[in-house]
């Protein structure tokens, strides 16, 4: 079976990798254009420098104009701004290429030959994937073609032979190199969004699972009522106080009634407010959505919570049964005692049966946090594993 | 015969090696820094290794004496051999360096040698090894030392690399240089904004991280409360689940050794921890070493303290919690983002100050989680610079204003 470590993930994630890479990506943007605009800068110089004419000047100028109103458009875009920033990148890419091959083949000297170079490294600023590609390719054929078709460009004034197969064999591990280091780069970088983005999601589903066990524990749930019976007392003394009429009177009766009546009973209700309206005052009602409760845990338990510089880019905060270090044994232990805690019922959890447990240490990002060995001993043995559990806690 | 099995013992290894590295970079963001880093200096290892090679053909070109000519190609491998020495104990950093090294030398030699075009490209392959290991400082030292001498190299030099199409001398060396230069700068560029970007990240989602510690030791306190409550013994004491454990472990250790029953000790001392104040056994110096290390390493794994495994477990029991659809305020927790409009965002302020002043959220002296905030310290939350993150300047003024009537009626 085909391992897909994705199957399993929240499923909120990717829509908040996107608005975590929409942000990047715009200062990106901002960053390379801003980069191709000192480069028309340096390219006029030399242009003007080298009196090449009107044509030639224009010419070449008109291209990184083009390319500029492109970005600015796609960047102005506000619809879909993620996936027009993306084209936006993907036209600069190659527009950064086709400029630097008209100014090759416009000289066609070996020093001209190397801003294929520094094409690569403004397209590299983005660190995507696709971009990359297109670059590694971009240069890798364009260098080839130019080594191949015209090797007078490569000529010297000194040496008639300009050494092509030495520029090649450079070429491909300048490309080989740069291409692996930027896969390392952007497979770390997807991982940090992935990360971030699973610990935001994470943080709302430990809330809410704390709240169900603090109910259990409890045997009872949150009062509104109290809280809305001081409200109206608060409001009507700071309404004196202020010397209003209370505003926030039938805020807090809509508050009481979406817990007892359907939506659109209270839109029927409150004729004047509208569907978007209650649905935003429902993010401080305290039985149904959770929100504000969530609001008044995550303060209150990260208040005073510090980072120092020593903790930063630590590989040790990272959870797992794998840690580099451990004794064998200890990461068996590990591993067998949490896999016998998904084997029993809890207050909060049900017990898994063996088909699903399987399926998600195969199938998610938990895979990798079990030891190779073990993991690949467990996913060939699941059912000897799902026999001894039930040998033992038969009767449990 | 012998050597032809030789070798394809040989030709197999080294296919497996390559499908192990390459199975290390596809999976490299699992990787600890370390590993990336060993994982980076073999790859960079095995071009340095093409480099050296092709530097023996290229000694018929250049003008060294013919001493220098077979010295150095050895000397280059040797530089090599000690790289990889390096890595095989584990010194990374070191390795690094020394494959920097290899790499700067070749370039002096190559460039030194010879006057041709594919020498100066080696200025770029140098700075691509640098840009490989992605660390900033390694780039502005070899980096900026590099691009310097690039520089330096061109002015005294540019002729002998000049194109048969060029204009001119001074046109030519000033593109090289030039080129050269921003190649340098755009990757620093890039550094320092791959730097930012990370740290800022990393350092939320340590912080969060912290934060999601705090949510799970009250979860856990809360169930070891509801055992007490409701006299039930606590799992790790349940002789069942000791032997299931144990019994397990045993068929895992099979795998590993012909004696699998030498771990059904270690798991006793697993359990045995749990009643234990395990940092007395780890820091009392009378026990034996072997004991205070397992001490260590299981700690991590303990069942009845917010240890990694509780965190690994109520993480996972979350896959099963709270899937509701994505919507742009999800993550979002300022009572100011939150709300549009101003009597709404007063309304949520009471009401998180009445939670606060109501509910309990934090722990008292015998570590239970029974006590809630007084009026002096939400007043003191409220006013701190990081409570910015849920209340705006503006509420906090309104809430000073008004303190009495949130302490009166709230």
């Amino acid at each position: 079976m085909r391992q897909n470590t994705n199957k399993h993930q929240y499923s909120q994630l990717e829509k908040y990798k996107e608005s975590l890479e929409l942000a990047h990506l715009k200062s990106k943007t901002l960053m390379v254009n801003s980069l191709v605009l000192l480069l028309a800068g340096v390219v006029l110089y030399f242009l003007i420098k080298l009196d090449v004419g009107t044509t030639v000047i224009l010419s070449t100028m008109t291209m990184f104009f083009i390319l500029l109103i492109i970005n600015f458009a796609f960047y102005a875009y506000d619809e879909d701004h993620y996936n027009s920033l993306k084209i936006a990148m993907y036209i600069n890419t190659l527009g950064i290429y086709s400029i630097t091959i008209v100014l090759i083949l416009e000289f066609q000297t070996p020093s001209i030959f190397t801003a294929l170079f520094l094409a690569y490294a403004l397209t590299s600023v983005y660190q995507d994937l696709k971009a990359m590609l297109i670059s590694n390719f971009a240069l890798f054929i364009t260098g080839s073609i130019l080594l191949i078709k015209y090797p007078d460009i490569f000529r010297l004034i000194n040496d008639e032979a300009p050494q092509t197969l030495y520029i090649l064999v450079y070429l491909i591990v300048f490309v080989l190199l740069l291409s692996l280091s930027s896969y390392i780069l952007i497979k770390r970088k997807t991982f940090f969004y992935n990360q971030l983005a699973q610990v935001k999601e994470s943080e709302v589903r430990n809330m809410e699972l704390l709240l169900e066990i603090e109910k259990i524990n409890k045997n009872k749930d949150l009062d509104s009522e109290v809280y809305y019976s001081s409200l109206v007392k608060f409001s009507d003394e700071l309404s004196k106080k202020i010397g209003i009429s209370n505003i926030f009177d039938r805020k807090i009766n809509i508050l009481r009634d979406v817990n007892l009546m359907s939506m659109q009973d209270v839109l029927d209700k409150y004729p004047d407010y509208n569907r978007k309206e209650i649905l935003d005052l429902l993010n401080m009602e305290l039985e149904v959505t959770n929100k504000i409760r969530r609001v008044g845990i995550k303060s209150s338990q990260s208040y005073g919570v510090e980072v120092t510089r020593k903790e930063i880019f630590s590989e040790s905060q990272f959870k797992s049964f794998n840690h580099q270090g451990d004794n064998n044994y200890v990461m068996i232990i590990a591993f067998v005692t949490f896999y016998c805690l998904l084997k029993i019922d809890k207050p909060y959890l049900n017990e898994l049966d063996e088909a699903q447990i399987k399926d998600i240490l195969y199938n998610s990002e938990y895979f990798h946090r079990i030891d190779r060995d073990i993991i690949n001993i467990y996913l060939e043995n699941n059912e000897v594993f799902d026999t001894i559990v039930k040998d033992h806690l038969e009767g449990k | 015969m012998k050597f032809s099995t030789l070798l394809s013992k040989t030709i197999w290894k080294v296919s497996d090696n390559m499908k192990t590295m390459i199975n290390r970079i596809k999976n490299s963001e699992f990787l600890t820094f370390n590993e990336v880093l060993r994982l980076k200096v073999a790859i960079v290892t095995i071009f340095l290794f093409v480099f050296v090679v092709l530097s023996i053909p290229l000694s018929s070109f250049n003008s060294f004496t013919r001493d220098i000519e077979i010295l150095i190609p050895i000397a280059f491998a040797l530089l090599l051999v000690f790289t990889m020495l390096l890595t095989v104990v584990n010194l990374n950093r070191w390795a690094m360096h020394f494959s920097i090294y290899t790499i700067i030398g070749l370039t002096l030699f190559y460039v030194g040698g010879s006057n041709h075009f594919y020498g100066y490209m080696l200025f770029f392959v140098s700075l691509t090894v640098i840009i490989f290991y992605q660390d900033i400082i390694t780039y502005l030292l070899y980096g900026g030392g590099i691009t310097i001498y690039g520089i330096y190299y061109i002015t005294q030099n540019g002729e002998s690399i000049l194109g048969k199409n060029a204009t001119g001398i001074e046109t030519s060396s000033l593109t090289y240089q030039v080129i050269l230069l921003g190649f340098y700068l755009i990757f620093l560029v890039q550094f320092i904004i791959s730097d930012n970007i990370y740290e800022k990240m990393n350092n939320e989602w340590i912080r969060m991280n912290k934060v999601l510690e705090k949510y799970q030791s009250f979860s856990l306190q809360y169930l070891k409360e509801h055992l007490e409550d409701n006299e039930v013994e606590p799992l790790y004491k349940d002789t069942k689940f000791q032997q299931l454990v144990s019994e397990l472990s045993v068929f895992i250790n099979e795998f590993f050794e012909e004696e699998g029953n030498n771990i059904a000790e270690v798991v006793e001392f697993y359990f045995f921890l749990h009643d234990q104040e395990v940092d007395k056994i780890i820091g009392d110096k009378e026990l034996p070493l072997l004991t205070r290390r397992y001490a260590i390493e299981l700690q991590k794994y303990l069942i009845n303290s917010r240890s990694e495994l509780v965190s690994i477990l109520f993480d996972f029991t979350t896959l099963f919690k709270g899937d509701q659809k994505f919507q742009e305020n999800r993550y979002e927790y300022s009572l100011e983002k939150l709300f549009n409009n101003k009597t709404d965002k007063l309304l949520a302020l009471s009401i998180l100050y009445k939670y606060l002043k109501t509910e309990v959220t934090q722990y008292d002296r015998w570590g239970k989680v029974t006590r809630v905030l007084n009026h002096e310290e939400i007043t003191e939350m409220f006013v701190s610079k990081e409570f910015r993150e849920f209340i705006s300047f503006e509420q906090v003024n309104f809430y000073l204003d008004n303190q009495e009537l949130f302490r009166n009626y709230l």
